[in-house]
């Protein structure tokens, strides 16, 4: 029966112009997203590529100049001498740490254009390399990307909406539901073939002009990886449509005049994907406030000249922390570059506690929002999807955790080469440690994605079934 | 007449369950974000007083020291808000709030505000500017599309016609209805708006704010009357009231979701900036060695050495009777700014680009224009950030020649083991900033108050011009 039913209706839709014109609207934002998404992407890349050369150009030139040294030439100057460590470790041998786009990154931009997505780690202190954020007028960020995920968030819901405000409503208002139902037909089932004919056209539309975008733009979905991912990507969006097809049936369902349908539904959407956002934004920032970058910035001040001022104290209490850098030879009051790592030591220790109530906050918002979202699909749609696409928060901080490692790695394979004065030689240069990115955990992946999923499935099976109740006590009379 | 049918359409409004439900909505919404923003205001203000003072005090307290490590020492300017930005944050969650002026480098603003918040933030913030950019419109939408279209459904259309009622009073006399239960709305929005004002400014509206309140209200005013108009127009030209809702969720739609986000895209392919990786190089290149590569430091040392040796009259350096490393460091400086203004100067102004861009859309989807004029005058546009990062960087500038003229004239023979005293620090004049008046943000932004001008006014002669001749059934 449903299929008769479905059949039906798909001839009678493809007859409306409405289905073409929002075809043809749909296959053009999805293409406009698609290469909006994979034009960052490329941007990244570019980026990526030049901040490499500029590392093998950098190291070529130390090793040259390391050549002529060893060869009798002289030094130009002590600040720029590559046979030095600590030159080395913070000027000349520097290497990028890098996080590269994920497969599906053109498909959601997300958070990727706020968070840096390389640093040029050194010996120094973290703070010194980790803003380096890109170049962007802050009126587009504030407007936000026009790409896939965005496409999907908004507009396909009130894609799904246009088709489906007026299902039964109009029906009913051209007095052909009475006809119909007068033959052997339930009305849910013919509510249901109805609703599928439409789920099997926009998701059919929606897969297929996404994968096609996704490829267009140079995308791969060979990799496990990228198809692992493009699955997920599918299944929420799939979900994601059928909570805005059960809230058209549950409003179809209450039996009132189509304007009243597409007045509630347009409120509903309003409310899910503007308000609730909007508004647990604001809750979260009042519960949990991210204290001032300002007063962070004079922290740091105030403890950098507070380590400055104990200058030779903080040496003896360095060197009695890492014995391992004493050597037999005595150790000189006045050595710049051991009083220099000490202060150093000494600013970061005192100014650890603010950097980690920054932190801590952070996380205690992120942990927040993370249970509030299933207040609102689209939040849950917009997080999933990042997360997806590589681009969310939880990839970004697992970025910053290996950068931190590595800035670990960094430090101590330089500092007792800095403390010893030993002399570097080209062939050191290769030996250097260098930033491997290794990808977030797929099962951590798959568990933010699976809870993601349950939480649009939840509202769907309620509005949904709450839906398909309403509709038995549906009349049909005008 | 006129005034028998704005009665009639007014009290029906009042009457009406939907109206009065999503009018609490909208002033509860209103409420919240003005009292949130009121906070949001008086706490920034409080920290950016305290860093202020503080900045100064680490400068002023510095030891004898060579004054290029005082310069490199540096202090931080943080910007500060006007009081109407708490209606309107506009860019201020996406742009740095401090720099550091330092010596050898004008650096970037640090530290964007939405870096610190969580993804959610990029569905929007809850601002009074938002409530009465997207809601309000809505709630116009909500009261009018039925205006004429419904009338013409239920045949009334045809009885007020049949009893001489000129169409155009018919227009107005809706459109006034429309305005009285809009009016209802805005007047304790305005009262709660303006005692949250007084709460957060503490007890007292300085002048500039008040006249930039004013014309906001005024650019305001006028994009609710444009919205009027477009509802009354469209509702007696649409077939069915249906239509004409769903005509007129379609336009909300564009002009207020797809709209800013679509244009930020064309701007960014139109006028594309570049990365700021290859924005440092390039700069770090000319610094090095000239904007035409022929120009290394070196060489401009030596040509600055013959000509001031040569201006003294002496042979040697040793011999001049200044110091020749603070005048070489100053050198390097002005060579510095030079590529700055530039490189920055250009940035500037694609950035400006895109920006046009978005008010020449405001043509087409008015909220362009809104949105642009709303922020210009709270004081969170671009022009307003770079009109502060401008006066930061000449006192950086400043800053930075006073270190350098007091190691040239009073270093001599003495380069680097030279210490200046703690007097030299107090020469040095606070940093203090003057916002621009209400009449240069107005003159910023005469674009889109035009735009928003002519949509207003056309779009109600256009309600009254179809409406003439529209049918009666």
């Amino acid at each position: 029966m449903i299929k008769t039913i479905m059949r039906h209706e798909w001839r009678s839709l493809l007859l409306d112009r409405t289905l073409w014109f929002i075809t043809t609207l749909f296959a053009l934002l999805i293409g406009y997203g698609a290469s909006n998404g994979s034009a960052w992407v490329a941007f990244q890349q570019t980026a990526l590529t030049a901040a490499q050369n500029e590392e093998r150009s950098r190291y070529s030139q130390a090793q040259a100049e390391l050549a002529r040294i060893e060869q009798g030439g002289k030094a130009s100057s002590a600040f720029t001498n590559p046979r030095l460590p600590s030159v080395a470790a913070s000027r000349a041998g520097t290497r990028y740490a890098i996080l590269p786009p994920s497969p599906l990154a053109s498909l959601s931009v997300g958070q990727s254009d706020l968070y840096p997505y390389y640093f040029k780690v050194s010996s120094q202190s973290r703070q010194t390399f980790l803003n380096n954020e890109e170049v962007e007028n802050p009126a587009n960020l504030l407007a936000g990307r026009f790409d896939l995920s965005f496409v999907i968030i908004y507009i396909f819901p009130l894609l799904i909406l246009a088709l489906s405000y007026n299902l039964l409503s109009a029906e009913r208002e051209q007095g052909t539901l009475q006809m119909i139902l007068s033959q052997p037909v339930r009305l849910r089932d013919y509510v249901l073939g109805k609703v599928l004919v439409r789920t099997l056209i926009i998701l059919s539309l929606t897969f297929g002009f996404s994968i096609a975008g996704f490829l267009i733009s140079g995308g791969t979905i060979t990799t496990a990886e990228g198809f692992y991912r493009l699955l997920l990507w599918m299944g929420t969006v799939g979900v994601y449509g059928a909570f805005w097809f059960s809230l058209a049936i549950l409003v179809n369902g209450a039996g009132r005049s189509s304007a009243t349908n597409a007045l509630s539904l347009a409120g509903l959407w309003l409310l899910f994907v503007l308000l609730i956002p909007s508004i647990l934004n604001l809750v979260v920032s009042a519960i949990h406030p991210v204290p001032s970058r300002i007063e962070m910035i004079q922290a740091t001040r105030r403890a950098s000249t507070e380590a400055t001022t104990k200058g030779s104290a903080l040496m003896a209490r360095y060197l009695e922390d890492h014995p391992e850098l004493v050597t037999d030879r005595e150790v000189d009051p006045n050595d710049f570059v051991l009083r220099t790592l000490a202060i150093q030591a000494e600013t970061e220790r005192l100014v650890q506690p603010v950097i980690d109530h920054f932190d801590q906050q952070t996380f205690r918002q992120q942990s927040l929002i993370d249970r509030w979202r299933f207040l609102s699909p689209a939040i849950v749609a917009q997080s999933t999807l990042n997360d997806v696409a590589g681009t969310s928060f939880s990839r970004y901080r697992h970025f910053l955790r290996l950068v931190e490692d590595f800035h670990q790695r960094w430090r101590s394979h330089f500092t007792p080469l800095i403390v010893r004065r030993v002399e570097l030689r080209a062939t050191d240069y290769e030996n250097f440690p260098v930033f491997q990115f290794k990808e977030e955990s797929q099962r951590g992946l798959l568990r933010r994605v699976l809870i993601g999923l349950f939480g649009l499935l939840v509202p769907v099976i309620l509005t949904g079934g709450f839906g398909f109740r309403v509709l038995r006590r549906y009349s049909i009379g005008g | 007449m006129i005034k028998l049918i704005a009665r009639k359409e007014f009290t029906e409004m009042l009457r009406d369950g939907r109206f009065r439900l999503a009018a609490a909505i909208v002033l509860v919404l209103l409420l919240a974000s003005l009292l949130m923003g009121g906070q949001h205001y008086r706490e920034l203000k409080r920290q950016h007083e305290l860093a202020q003072a503080e900045t100064r005090e680490q400068w002023l307290r510095q030891p004898a020291k060579n004054p290029h490590s005082a310069a490199h020492y540096g202090v931080y300017a943080f910007k500060p808000r006007m009081l109407p930005s708490m209606l309107d944050r506009g860019i201020d969650s996406f742009v740095g709030q401090s720099v550091w002026l330092e010596a050898h480098k004008q650096n970037e603003f640090k530290y964007r505000p939405a870096q610190d918040s969580t993804a959610v933030q990029r569905f929007g913030e809850l601002t009074a500017s938002t409530v009465l950019q997207l809601l309000i419109p809505l709630l116009i939408i909500l009261l009018s599309f039925s205006t004429f279209a419904g009338e013409r459904e239920q045949g009334t259309l045809r009885q007020l016609i049949s009893v001489g009622v000129r169409q155009s009073d018919l227009v107005w006399g809706k459109a006034l209805g429309v305005s009285g239960a809009l009016g209802l709305l805005l007047l304790p929005a305005t009262i709660i708006g303006v005692s949250a004002l007084l709460l957060a400014s503490g007890g007292a509206l300085p002048g500039a704010s008040l006249s930039r309140l004013a014309w906001m209200s005024i650019g305001y005013l006028l994009y609710f009357g444009l919205f009027i108009g477009l509802s009354l127009t469209v509702s007696a030209r649409a077939s069915s009231a249906q239509m004409a809702l769903v005509l007129l969720l379609g336009f909300w739609v564009i002009n207020g979701v797809i709209a800013p986000r679509a244009v930020a895209d064309i701007g960014r392919r139109l006028y594309p900036t570049p990365s700021a990786f290859s924005f440092q190089q390039t700069i770090d290149r000319e610094m090095q060695s000239g904007p035409d590569g022929h120009d290394s430091a070196d060489k401009r040392t030596t040509a600055l050495r013959e000509r001031v040796l040569k201006q003294y009259g002496v042979d040697r350096v040793e011999a001049l009777p200044i110091n020749f490393a603070g005048l070489s460091l100053q050198e390097s400086e002005e060579h510095g700014n030079l590529i700055f203004d530039r490189h920055y100067g250009d940035l500037w102004s694609r950035f400006e680009q895109q920006n046009r861009l978005k008010w020449w859309t405001g043509l087409l989807a008015p909220m362009m224009a809104m949105q642009s004029f709303s922020m210009g005058l709270a004081g969170t546009d671009m022009f307003h950030h770079q009109d502060f990062a401008a006066a930061a960087e000449s006192y950086r500038r400043m800053l930075i020649r006073k270190m350098n003229d007091d190691l040239t004239y009073n270093a001599v023979q003495k380069d680097f083991s030279y210490q200046a005293q703690p007097d030299l620090w107090q020469t040095v004049d606070e940093f203090r900033y003057q916002a621009p008046s209400t009449r240069i943000a107005l003159i910023r932004q005469r674009t889109s108050l035009a735009i928003l001008a002519t949509w207003c006014l056309t779009s109600l002669g256009v309600a009254i011009l179809f409406a003439r001749r529209m049918k009666v059934d």
